[in-house]
């Protein structure tokens, strides 16, 4: 892959877990450091491998088990159920869509895999696993678990106060990453993988929200990767966008998926069917309790959809 | 494909991430601790002022105190009746004049936008940050010395001065939050101006607009440096009196001066409470 | 209103009702105008007691300007004896308590507001800030007592002799521990601009959207880090302001001052050494002025005091509203 940034070799004296060449990839993508990992496997895996197999289409990717696992996911604040009974396998460096009307608890779902739900009121139950990592493990560090799983926001947020620069690599800051040189190099690789280096490399020092929506979302996806993350959540990444920065984040997701793992939430089924491999589609139940209807490749949930729900969604029927 | 994100830099992140976390971790305890005793150090003063005025206060609190006129120095038994009667006069006369002037000028400002409305709020804004004593000293120089004489009206006019703007700034701030729809609503029918603000936006605003007062009294009630170029005697206001006295080195005047304190110290936060209270039903009700 | 009644007005025909209703109407634009004027004179009230105010403390202060010149403002004697009036040591007294008392309360009062809007859970929050907003309310009179009459002792015998024994910053506090002293005086102005200060930080902490907050933490920020370098950072611009109000605040605060600083107006030698401010000389002096030009000297220190806290309030105002168009007014941080 010629011209990836992220392809250029780093000195090796940087590297604080020196590896042997050769040993494969997937080691390092979903080895797990020994604090964070729960005590074992356990039964519920199994079950979510079965419901990986059965959405692993598209892209050559029947060898990687997923990236994500939700199995039996309920969020709740309070009394009221938001989101419910959830099992869903996220192949990893594929798109995965979730679709379905406003208010069935979509964002909600997202929140819970990377923990945001800590600082609100939402009580989430169920298994959430990264690779073999219980999220919701005793022993934990939700820290540790947002900085393999990032997030962009619907509404662009880069921090006001910082410049572009400062914006990218504070998430490597956060994490303790220091070091001037290694910091720019990260910087301009990620922001390249957003595809913002050239428009803003000789402004790099200028407050963030100078730049326009559209770049200001395209520098919250580099501030997120700059970490490096396995998982990338997006939560309607475009919906505060005009329909050309629209096309650009889309163009964006579809290649980034090479390298990392992407949950989209959307509304949108037109970006759903555009951009995701596979799509889940969540609808209210009768008593008005987001849940998961269908899931599967992008294409035949479109085409051939089971459920009569889904059918009717993906109709305009509902919804 | 081959290795798409640099695995060198992945792996130093995740080293870098997991090795500082324990650090990160703890000075966020250390920090946040330090904030729970910096809010401790805040409710502190509070709670030692509160403890201090209370008990050294309950000690002459008695009915003869709040009833009797004060003594010659020496003689025992004597009360603070004058004080508590004259911050009562001249708190209440400077209502009569600030509390219908502020009123209006917020109409004012509520009705009006662009530049002269723009400086007369930056000016009452920057006059609620003049020091009270400047205060004190313009109505020493506009009504004592031309009519060479300290008197409650002097006294009442700088605590007028001292609470417009004030109350300028609540009651246009009520007059907004409560009922700028209402307002539009009115002139959309036709209203006139006048009507609309004596129906609408007043009746509208009303519980907000007694929370702002409520405040700026309790900001007069307990200022001491006007009067301290106003009134000619410590005993004619309260806050007055816990100065002369409080100063002296005579335990009995000091006793006189916590009795004082306690007694103003209840009437402010009394004054304050209710304002919270109100203001706290108005957010319920708007719920 | 009813006009039926006076029986001047006919009341057939179509010109005659034209009649009556521009009578009613010019009934109500009397109303109307009215009003208008009632406003307007509210507003030309409270203009007339601004330029008033600025008028008659210059005026009052041209005697003493007259006599000492513009040195007044940075000449350091003042010896009413003599003739010879001057506000220098009196400035620096003024800056140097409101400086130690910022020391003191930038960092508790940020703390708090920190604890309060980022930390602590809602049940403890609530109550904890109409705590402080509770001291907001006490009367500056009553924390003079309290510093004169409790702090006094306290920190002649405690407090002064501890920190003079500290190691590195103990000449900070070196010289006899008397008590009343700039020190005292600027705990004194610290308590009473902490609520000030928490209050309008805690304002300008809540003012930053929560996706500020979940973007630090999503990218593997802790709590602590999360407030410290996403949130704090854009609430700048209002904790400037808080800042800058607590110091126009404590610039003019006299009469609590003048009760535990000492009142010597030198140039302090030690924060433990007894001082004097703006504010406490104009409470001390008055009373002993001399009429005329001692009189017009003493207000002239007002009208130097006028100065600097206007230029202070000034620049917190334009700072509060530049910060992202959030308005708030003193008068609802105190609530």
């Amino acid at each position: 892959m010629s011209g990836d940034p992220f392809a250029r070799a780093e000195p090796l004296t940087l590297m604080a877990e020196p590896r042997a060449e050769g040993e494969p990839e997937m080691a390092t993508r979903e080895g797990v450091p020994a604090r964070l990992a729960d005590g074992g496997r356990r039964g519920t895996v199994a079950a979510a491998n079965t419901a990986a197999s059965a959405l692993t289409h598209g892209r050559p990717s029947s060898a990687t088990p997923p990236a994500v696992t939700l199995e039996g996911v309920r969020v709740s604040f309070g009394d009221h159920v938001a989101v419910r009974n959830v099992t869903l396998a996220i192949p990893a460096r594929q798109v995965t869509a979730l679709i379905g009307p406003s208010g069935c608890g979509k964002t909600t779902l997202l929140r819970a895999v990377n923990r945001l739900h800590d600082h609100t009121a939402g009580h989430v139950d169920g298994s959430i696993k990264l690779g073999d990592i219980d999220v919701y493990g005793p022993d934990t560090r939700p820290e540790l678990i947002r900085r393999r799983i990032g997030m962009v926001f619907q509404r662009p947020n880069p921090f006001p106060a910082m410049s572009v620069f400062e914006n990218v690599v504070s998430g490597l800051r956060f994490n303790g990453v220091h070091g001037r040189a290694l910091l720019r190099d990260a910087a301009e690789s990620a922001l390249r993988h957003a595809a913002l280096w050239d428009t803003v490399k000789d402004r790099l020092h200028q407050p963030a929200v100078r730049l326009s929506g559209g770049q200001q979302q395209r520098l919250c996806i580099a501030r997120a990767l700059a970490v490096e993350p396995d998982v990338l959540l997006m939560d309607e990444p475009c919906s505060a966008l005009d329909p050309i920065a629209t096309a650009k984040i889309e163009d964006l997701i579809t290649r980034l998926a090479a390298d990392v793992t992407i949950v989209l939430v959307t509304h949108n089924m037109f970006q759903a069917a555009r951009v995701s491999d596979q799509a889940a589609v969540f609808l209210l139940g009768e008593d008005r309790v987001g849940e998961l209807v269908e899931s599967g490749a992008t294409d035949e949930l479109f085409n051939e959809p089971k459920n009569p729900r889904t059918r009717d969604y993906v109709a305009g029927r509902v919804g | 494909m081959s290795v798409a994100l640099a695995p060198s830099r992945r792996d130093l992140v995740r080293a870098a991430a997991q090795r500082s976390l324990t650090r990160r971790r703890i000075t966020g305890r250390i920090a946040q601790a330090l904030c729970a005793v910096g809010a401790v150090a805040s409710v502190a003063p509070l709670v030692a002022l509160l403890y201090y005025t209370i008990s050294r206060g309950a000690k002459v609190l008695s009915w003869g105190f709040l009833v009797n006129a004060p003594t010659p120095p020496g003689i025992p038994g004597g009360g603070i009746s004058t004080a508590i009667v004259g911050s009562a006069e001249i708190v209440g006369l400077a209502l009569i004049i600030a509390i219908p002037i502020a009123l209006l000028a917020a109409l004012f400002l509520f009705e009006r936008s662009g530049r002269l409305a723009v400086a007369l709020r930056f000016s009452a804004d920057v006059l609620t940050g003049v020091p009270s004593i400047i205060i004190g000293i313009f109505a020493y120089a506009l009504l004592v010395l031309p009519l060479h004489a300290f008197s409650d009206l002097a006294a009442a006019f700088a605590l007028a001065v001292l609470m417009l703007p004030i109350m300028i700034r609540a009651d246009e701030e009520a007059m907004r939050t409560i009922a700028l729809d209402l307002w539009e609503a009115g002139i959309a029918l036709g209203a006139r101006r006048g009507r609309v603000a004596r129906s609408v936006v007043l009746r509208g605003a009303l519980p907000d607009l007694v929370t702002g007062n409520l405040l700026a009294i309790a900001r007069a009630v307990g200022e001491t440096a006007p009067l301290l170029f106003t009134l000619a005697t410590p005993a004619a206001a309260m806050t007055l009196l816990i100065y002369t006295d409080g100063t002296q080195a005579f335990p009995i005047a000091q006793e006189t001066a916590w009795g004082t304190a306690l007694v103003l110290l209840a009437f402010v936060l009394l004054l304050s409470v209710a304002a919270k209270i109100a203001a706290w039903r108005i957010s319920r009700r708007a719920r | 209103m009813s006009s039926d009644s006076t029986g001047v007005l006919p009341r057939e025909g179509v010109a005659v009702s034209g009649v009556r209703a521009a009578l009613l109407r010019k009934r109500t634009r009397f109303g109307e105008h009215a009003y208008t004027a009632f406003r307007w004179g509210g507003a030309g009230l409270f203009a007339a007691v601004v330029v008033a105010l600025l008028l008659s403390i210059a005026g009052s202060s041209s005697q003493a300007i007259t006599h000492s010149g513009v040195g007044f403002l940075w000449s350091g004697t003042w010896n009413p004896a003599a003739g010879e009036y001057g506000a220098g040591i009196l400035v620096v007294g003024t800056l140097l308590t409101t400086a130690v008392a910022m020391v003191i309360v930038v960092p508790i009062g940020l703390g708090t507001a920190a604890f309060l809007s980022e930390l602590a859970p809602g049940w403890l929050a609530g109550p904890l800030s109409t705590l402080i907003g509770l001291l907001a309310a006490v009367p500056s009179i009553v924390v003079g007592l309290w510093g004169l009459i409790v702090l006094t002792p306290i920190f002649a015998n405690q407090v002064e002799p501890f920190l003079a024994s500290m190691p590195l910053l103990g000449w900070l506090f070196r010289g006899e521990a008397y008590g009343p002293s700039i020190l005292l005086a600027s705990v004194v102005l610290a308590v009473m601009t902490l609520p000030t200060m928490v209050a309008l930080s805690r304002t300008a902490l809540a003012a930053v959207p929560v996706a500020d907050r979940e973007a630090a933490l999503a990218l593997g920020a802790t709590r602590w880090q999360a407030v410290r370098k996403a949130v704090i950072p854009a609430a700048r611009s209002g904790i400037q302001a808080a800042i800058t109000l607590a110091v126009g605040r404590a610039l003019g605060e006299s009469i609590a001052v003048a009760m535990v600083i000492g009142n010597r107006p030198a140039l302090p030698t030690s924060l433990t050494a007894p001082g004097a401010t703006l504010g406490s000389a104009i409470v001390n002096q008055f009373a002993e002025a001399s009429p005329g030009l001692g009189t017009s000297s003493v207000i002239a220190l007002g009208a130097v005091l006028l100065l600097l806290t206007v230029a202070v309030n000034a620049g917190g105002q334009a700072l509060l509203r530049s910060g992202g168009g959030h308005r708030v007014g003193t008068a609802g941080a105190l609530r």
